[in-house]
């Protein structure tokens, strides 16, 4: 007999899809793998086969992705919506990288090449238009240092500026260093000087790059918020399978919060985006109270309320705060971004007024303070369920780990970084013994730490399935294994890059595996991560994804 | 070059508590004439006087003497440029370094700007709490390192007389002028310079009060030099001035020279003379002192 779905006011209910896949890997343990998922109303319904929801009432059958494998929506616990905008500028960098509309841009290994495709690249752009790029990193050429010289040859008529991937130095052409007045008689630390004592083009700390900044228009503060880049930083997402992210030090003003909820409530809008407000330059009660005035404004697709500490720098930058015994090469231990003071005094407020923090700690010391200073404000104001979360914490060794699991503490590991800085730690920074431990996902696991893994985008590429296979194969860039027993198995890195980090923003009983009753957040695979050798991990395609039942293919 | 005079940047730098508030609220209310633009991390901290207060919007508070106080957010290098394309541009500008900054960070942005002048860092020391903080296995060395590249150390608290064992750890890592805030009638000379000296014909610009506690010199000629004259001259200054400024006319264009502490700024500038002021502490230097430094050089 036909029943009717009918409503208790008797309106017709929602429709039900299902839709057929070659394998579906629900990262739900009472049902790890289907073939078909119901969904009705932006929610999943039914997991099974293909009648799974039939209990339900009359379906329509979907094979869009029947030849695809479904998981979870991945969700990056650690990235920026910068990974937007930044693709107004020219990609410069080392590596292969994708852009959000699908354009491949080459890795560039050596400056020849830098310069043969940014000059093809400015020529194609109006002639008084600057010239700007991003993602070089000098650590990964072997050649002479990037110099005026060499961007003199892509243009000696436009400003040139290529921006390092650190944030911290720019390279510049003769007509930004004339637009800014650098010359020979310059006497500015960071302005750096070649052999012939005039300006080499090289930029170093803000203060030396600010003016060229300034006369390029390379103003950030309000740019992730705005419709254009938050569509942009949408598209980036969904080439990664991510139907989950942060904006993880956001300044969220009035008009940007705006703009954040009108362009993520329309249904087409693909992504759940998580902004956390940068604790500083305010006091801990001022911080707590724009975090609860913003989480107000939370809705389905935009989850306000959380804020981030920002505690020390990096450690390529020798600026991470580091334990005993620092630094390989003897450098001074870094600098905190936070005094331990004022960790302490942020702690103590955001757990009195239930506000979850996720903190920057790159260093095993910085990692250290901020829990003794979470483990002060616990003892002081009890909150279970706080779920603050150590960010990168890529130095914690099992002593740190089993203390962040008694305090109910998360991690949020940097394990890209073994593949793309793992040779240079082992060998410049902090040494083989903690270069091998490092982002140590087994020790977090083992010691019971709710963990996720993530990019840090734009710092490196979003790219959940990547950071999985760095979790997996702790392979470096030269090809080493860095440290093989902090290898982790491929189900518990897929489960960091779903549950685990949805567990991080406290949003694991909604996304984060496929199970009736959660929302309809699928990554649409071409392959099946499961059944092929771990090794090609990261070369699973991505074709689109699913958000809240709204399907979107690349 | 730009039309509108160069926007002066002094750095207030020093640890949470060291009284940086403190002095910044001194200032503000000091007869300086000036239009300052302090900018800070939080107005929690800062208690301007509510008579001086004229408006207060979000993060901008305008005071009845011309002056505004307002928060950098959190990208503080793009606020310098919103304070350089403020309409009327300030005459001063001066920033409140959070407490484990280093102040040296931003001030050099003065220095690399061609349209900001150097004016200077003031560290604020605790003169109680510093050694303590200076010795802490976690941040000692980010204090001992903001001392470093002050340009003048203020000590604070130190309830009439600068503890001996304190100025001798400073003086071992900072060659700045070190003076007791107690003891300044005025911090206006200190962080901005431009202070008239005792009163006399042809008085300073800047038309703030002169006061005795302070030594002023000032000199217009037409004398040249080479920069590397220049900076040999001004590499043998006589200790105690702890600021100096104006233009020297050069073979090759004039120059802006700005001077504080130990730390000396010179940019291109346009000028049809060279005129220079100088200001130190009446205890340290007199105006005979500096005169004839210059005119050693002038012959």
């Amino acid at each position: 007999m036909l029943r009717y779905p009918l409503g208790k006011q008797g309106e017709i209910m929602a429709q039900i899809t299902v839709y057929h896949a070659r394998n579906i890997i629900t990262m739900d343990k009472n049902q790890p793998n289907a073939t078909h998922v119901a969904v009705r109303d932006g929610r999943i319904l039914a997991v099974g086969g293909a009648d799974c929801a039939d209990q339900w009432g009359p379906v329509t059958h979907d094979s869009t992705f029947a030849d695809a494998v479904l998981m979870p929506g991945f969700v990056e616990g650690h990235c920026h919506m910068m990974s937007g905008f930044i693709w107004d500028y020219a990609y410069a960098g080392y590596h292969d990288r994708i852009d959000p509309d699908g354009k491949l841009w080459r890795g560039k290994t050596d400056i020849e090449t830098v310069i043969t495709d940014m000059r093809a690249y400015a020529n194609s752009m109006p002639d008084d238009e600057p010239l700007l790029t991003w993602g070089f990193d000098p650590i990964f050429l072997q050649s002479e240092r990037l110099n005026r010289h060499h961007l003199d040859q892509i243009s000696s008529t436009r400003p040139v500026a290529f921006l390092f991937s650190s944030g911290h130095l720019m390279c510049v052409n003769s007509v930004v260093l004339d637009m800014v007045g650098y010359d020979a008689a310059t006497n500015v630390e960071g302005v750096m000087k070649g052999a012939d004592g005039a300006p080499n083009g090289e930029l170093q700390e803000m203060a030396a790059m600010f003016p060229v900044m300034r006369r390029l228009g390379m103003d950030y503060r309000t740019k992730a918020h705005q419709e254009k880049y938050i569509h942009q930083f949408a598209k980036v997402c969904v080439r990664a399978g991510v139907t989950t992210a942060t904006d993880l030090f956001a300044t969220i003003t009035d008009q940007g919060l705006a703009e954040l909820k009108r362009v993520t409530a329309q249904p087409s809008y693909p992504v759940r985006i998580v902004p956390t407000i940068a604790a500083m330059n305010a006091a801990p009660e001022e911080i707590a109270a724009q975090a609860h005035a913003v989480a107000a404004h939370s809705h389905d697709k935009l989850r306000l309320g959380a804020v981030k500490l920002m505690t020390d720098g990096s450690i390529q930058g020798w600026s991470a705060r580091v334990r005993a015994p620092g630094y390989v090469g003897g450098q001074p231990n870094g600098l905190w971004n936070t005094p331990p003071e004022t960790i302490f005094a942020l702690c103590e407020v955001m757990q009195r007024e239930r506000v979850q923090m996720h903190a920057h700690t790159n260093g095993d010391e910085a990692s250290e303070v901020t829990l003794n200073a979470i483990e002060a404000a616990a003892r002081k104001h009890p909150w279970p369920g706080a779920r603050h979360v150590l960010q990168h914490a890529q130095m914690m060794e099992g002593g740190l780990f089993r203390r962040a699991a008694e305090l109910g503490v998360c991690v949020n590991l940097f394990v890209n970084h073994i593949w793309y800085f793992g040779d240079q730690h082992a060998a410049l920074t902090i040494g083989e013994d903690r270069a091998a431990r490092m982002d140590g996902c087994r020790s977090a696991l083992d010691a019971g730490v709710a963990m996720a893994i993530h990019s840090d985008a734009p710092v490196t590429p979003m790219g959940p399935l990547f950071t999985a296979s760095c979790a997996v194969n702790r392979k470096t860039m030269s090809g080493r294994v860095l440290g093989p027993a902090q290898r982790i198995t491929l189900d518990e890195a897929l489960r960091a890059i779903t549950l685990g980090a949805a567990y991080t923003l406290k949003m694991d009983a909604e996304v984060g595996s496929i199970e009736a009753g959660k929302r309809a957040d699928f990554a649409v695979l071409g392959q099946d991560p499961t059944a092929i050798d771990p090794a090609h991990l990261a070369d699973v395609p991505v074709l689109g994804t699913v958000t809240g039942g709204h399907v979107t293919l690349l | 070059m730009s039309v509108l005079p160069r926007l002066p940047l002094t750095v207030i730098g020093g640890y949470l508590g060291a009284g940086k508030t403190t002095l910044l609220n001194r200032l503000l209310s000091e007869p300086h004439g000036q239009k300052i633009m302090v900018m800070v991390n939080d107005f929690g901290a800062i208690n301007i006087d509510a008579a001086l207060i004229a408006q207060a919007d979000g993060d901008t508070i305008s005071l009845t003497n011309g002056c505004v106080c307002c928060t950098m957010g959190n990208d503080l290098f793009m606020a310098l440029g919103d304070a350089l394309d403020r309409c009327p541009r300030p005459d001063h500008l001066v920033i409140e370094a959070s407490g484990i900054s280093d102040p040296a960070k931003i001030a050099m942005a003065a220095r690399a700007e061609p349209d900001m002048a150097y004016g200077g860092i003031a560290v604020v020391v605790d003169g109680q709490n510093w050694p303590k903080l200076a010795d802490d296995p976690l941040i000692g060395a980010q204090m001992r390192g903001q001392v470093q590249v002050a340009d003048v150390l203020l000590v604070s608290k130190t309830g009439g007389m600068v503890p001996p064992s304190l100025a001798v750890r400073l003086a071992a890592l900072s060659r700045a002028p070190l003076m007791d805030l107690a003891d300044l009638p005025q911090v206006a000379p200190v962080l901005l310079g431009g202070v008239a000296p005792a009163p006399q014909p042809g008085a300073l610009p800047g038309g703030m009060a002169a006061h005795p506690a302070y030594v002023g010199w000032s000199h217009q000629g037409p004398e040249q030099f080479e920069r590397r004259t220049l900076e040999a001259l001004l590499a043998a200054r006589p200790a105690g001035i702890y600021r100096l400024k104006g233009h020297v006319l050069s073979p090759d264009g004039a120059l802006e020279v700005h001077v504080v502490g130990p730390t000396v700024d010179i940019k291109p500038a346009q000028s049809d003379s060279t005129r220079m002021v100088a200001i130190g502490l009446a205890s340290q230097i007199n105006r005979e002192t500096i005169a004839a430094w210059w005119a050693s050089a002038a012959a």
